[in-house]
């Protein structure tokens, strides 16, 4: 199956170790990627969408019309592009003034959106029941003896009624494809806490809401966070530095993107033009030694 | 604490003011509000913020525009979107926020790291910059893990949307001296 693939900004421009190891993995499971030429940021559900609504809503819907030309689906590995070409898709099919707004708006410059893509976080991808069966054939190093905490985050299941994903309150998607890969995955309290990322404009919550996190993590035995979101994997990967910085514990939890985990179960060497394992502040070494990978 | 009875004149509320926010997209379910609370209960940023989400509905509802601009919970929420998913009457706080921050904005009440955003939006297409030394690093750091190259948009476009929406207007307004604190 093909996807118009998604990439935003964060990824593709600050981070693009995190595309190379999802698009490896893609390759790996038979998931063909299109790429979304002139595609933009999609945009920012925080800031764009605070100073107004309607700016967002057209430029989402904009960067959607290049999917519906192309005749496919489109699918994002950042939570915040789910959240923002999702919402935008369904609530303009569902609100037909500002469907005709918008559209009256790209008529202009040459776009019509119809509504025909649908918008897949890679995630929902992964969790189709076949995909799991494929992941778990292709896996060469399986995570045995690993214990792992899922971070699902708050745009990929929230709100339900627009994004259709997962359990709100208890999700198990991302658990499922991480048991796929051979981990133990461990519940904990603070599954569904907010990373406090998107609080941008008082610092004080995010560093109180990762303390929480970490605590929780530590208190668990965890190896390493997984999340699906490049604004959580950023900030935990901060914080859980600055936390461990400050504590007389040893509170180093590793924070890995959920392709890149799968990578390397997939026997992707860590290091290389695949993905960079080690590019991040807190540096998994404890994980390679016990899966007793060298780099 | 002594606690000091605030006294509200009737001519000083806006009387359709809960139909300026739910007459737009995604905002009809604030007249469902039946102010149990659940939304504030299961808010991330509760204890940050001055005015709790169940009471800027009440707000909103009674027509107290001041008292919600002049409160920091429009600006301090986390987007963790518990309250639309709790609300047992669908409520859906997540865009009337949304449109309460548009109308703060619209008075020009604007964060400046939202200005650094849309502007990084119009200049680049992203809201990472990307032109430039900063552009080929970028370029460089992708060449590295073999992926393809950026086709950027076609920045024309985004500038029309954002003048069309009325967007562009606020934001030079707002450059031109009407720009008005943030409370946070």
């Amino acid at each position: 199956m093909d996807y118009a693939f998604f990439l935003g900004c964060m990824i593709p421009l600050r981070s693009p170790q995190l595309e190379a190891a999802a698009r490896k993995d893609c390759e790996i499971l038979g998931i063909g990627l299109k790429e979304m030429h002139g595609a933009s940021c999609c945009p920012d559900p925080v800031a764009i969408q605070s100073l107004g609504i309607e700016t967002w809503l057209t430029i989402g819907a904009r960067n959607l019309c290049i999917a519906e030309k192309m005749g496919l689906n489109v699918m994002t590995i950042c939570s915040g592009c789910f959240e923002t070409l999702k919402t935008v898709h369904v609530m303009l099919k569902r609100d037909k003034r500002y469907f005709e707004m918008v559209n009256e708006i790209l008529g202009k410059i040459g776009y019509e959106f119809r509504g025909t893509s649908k918008v897949y976080h890679l995630t929902e991808i992964l969790s189709d029941e076949k995909m799991l069966e494929k992941i778990k054939d292709s896996v060469k190093v399986p995570l045995e003896g690993i214990t792992l905490a899922s971070h699902p985050g708050c745009h990929l299941i929230r709100p339900s009624k627009i994004l259709e994903f997962d359990d709100p309150e208890r999700p198990e998607v991302m658990d499922k494809i991480l048991q796929t890969l051979g981990a133990e995955v461990k519940q904990y309290a603070e599954k569904v806490t907010c990373c406090g990322y998107c609080a941008r404009l008082n610092e004080d919550i995010g560093d109180n809401l990762c303390e929480m996190k970490f605590n929780d993590l530590v208190k668990n035995q965890i190896d390493a966070l997984i999340t699906v979101c490049p604004a959580c994997t950023t900030q935990y990967d901060l914080h859980g530095r600055k936390i461990a910085r400050k504590s007389d514990k040893p509170m180093e939890i590793p924070v890995i993107h959920l392709p890149e985990i799968m990578a390397l179960a997939f026997g992707i060497n860590p290091k290389s033009e695949n993905m960079d394992i080690m590019k991040r502040a807190i540096k998994p070494r404890k994980l390679l030694e016990k899966l007793k990978i060298e780099i | 604490m002594e606690k000091t009875q605030e006294i509200i004149k009737s001519t000083d509320l806006i009387s359709d003011l809960r139909y300026q926010i739910s007459n737009q997209i995604g905002a009809k379910s604030l007249l469902a509000c039946i102010q149990c609370g659940v939304c504030s209960s299961s808010c991330t940023v509760s204890e940050y913020i001055d005015l709790q989400p169940h009471r800027v509905v009440a707000c909103l509802l009674l027509g107290l525009k001041d008292k919600i601009l002049n409160s920091n919970a429009i600006w301090y929420c986390s987007l963790c979107h518990r309250c639309t998913e709790r609300c047992p009457k669908n409520v859906d706080y997540s865009f009337i926020l949304a449109l309460l921050r548009n109308m703060a904005v619209k008075e020009g009440h604007i964060p400046p790291e939202y200005e650094i955003t849309i502007n990084s939006l119009l200049e680049h297409g992203f809201t990472v910059p990307y032109a430039g030394m900063l552009k080929k690093s970028i370029d460089r750091n992708r060449e590295k893990f073999n992926l393809p190259e950026i086709v950027t948009p076609n920045l024309e476009e985004i500038e029309f949307i954002v003048k069309e929406t009325g967007l562009k207007k606020i934001l030079e307004d707002a450059k031109k001296g009407k720009k008005k604190e943030v409370k946070t």
